[in-house]
């Protein structure tokens, strides 16, 4: 994938998760701000995707390959959604840091995309 | 009076999140691996489809889901400690054995270490919300 949008969205997942972190420690719960931060990681996951469907034809990857990058890919477009509805049904440091291990599974899911693409 | 805390709330709802995360990786690897080269590491494949389906029961049993979520959830979390302490310690003793990793290779070092730490937090999970006696 050409450009610096993976990347983008891997340090903004990181920094999502880390401003979970801190919500956490400050015992805060998830508000718009934060809900804010994950519609925009979402959708730049969103634009990955569809550069990927796009880039996809042009490069050298072999049918597993195919289809290992598109599990990566929709994975990291439910695991912000499914993360906030389990955590946001219950009110507590344990239900917020939920987020943060959303967080960390999407930057692993990015990591593991720009790993797969050749 | 007997009473049992429940084990999808307050620090088991992040825990139920890391379990949930790693059934939905081990799921669709395993979904991968059995569709795309089934034949090249057979007992590989299937040990990763039979550690998807632990961390599946473990997810549903700790997140409440269904009847008798307790004891579904002991008898996943106790199958995944068995699971990789086993296939950890095999993988060590004799690398050649399984051609093709799994995510309890080499006690889940590929995956940070995290696949022999969850059943021990599953477990100490499960204990510390077991039933108390209240006289």
């Amino acid at each position: 994938m050409d450009g610096p949008l993976p990347l983008v969205v891997l340090v903004a997942s990181l920094l999502f998760a880390a401003v979970v972190l801190v919500y956490v420690v400050l015992d805060r719960t998830p508000d718009w701000g934060l809900l804010g931060f994950a519609a925009v990681v979402e959708a730049a996951t969103l634009v990955l995707l569809v550069v990927a469907v796009v880039q996809v034809g042009g490069v050298d990857l072999s049918g597993g390959g195919v289809v290992t990058l598109f599990g990566y890919l929709l994975a990291g477009l439910v695991l912000l959604p499914i993360g906030f509805l389990w955590s946001l049904a219950e009110r507590s440091r344990g239900a917020t840091a939920v987020l943060m291990v959303a967080g960390l599974a999407q930057a692993f899911v990015v990591l593991r995309v720009m790993a797969v693409w050749p | 009076m007997s009473r049992t805390s429940s084990t999808s709330s307050g620090l088991g709802r992040a825990l139920v999140a890391v379990y949930g995360v790693f059934a939905l990786a081990a799921t669709a690897r395993s979904l991968v691996q059995l569709g795309t080269k089934a034949d090249e590491a057979p007992l590989a494949y299937a040990l990763s489809a039979v550690a998807a389906l632990v961390y599946v029961a473990a997810t549903l049993g700790l997140a409440e889901v269904g009847p008798l979520p307790r004891r579904l959830a002991w008898a996943a979390v106790g199958f995944e400690l068995v699971g990789v302490l086993t296939v950890g310690t095999l993988t060590v003793l004799d690398p050649e054995l399984f051609p093709d990793a799994t995510v309890w290779s080499a006690y889940g070092a590929g995956y940070g270490w995290l696949p022999l730490v969850l059943p021990f937090a599953g477990i100490a999970w499960l204990w510390h919300t077991r039933a108390v006696t209240h006289p």
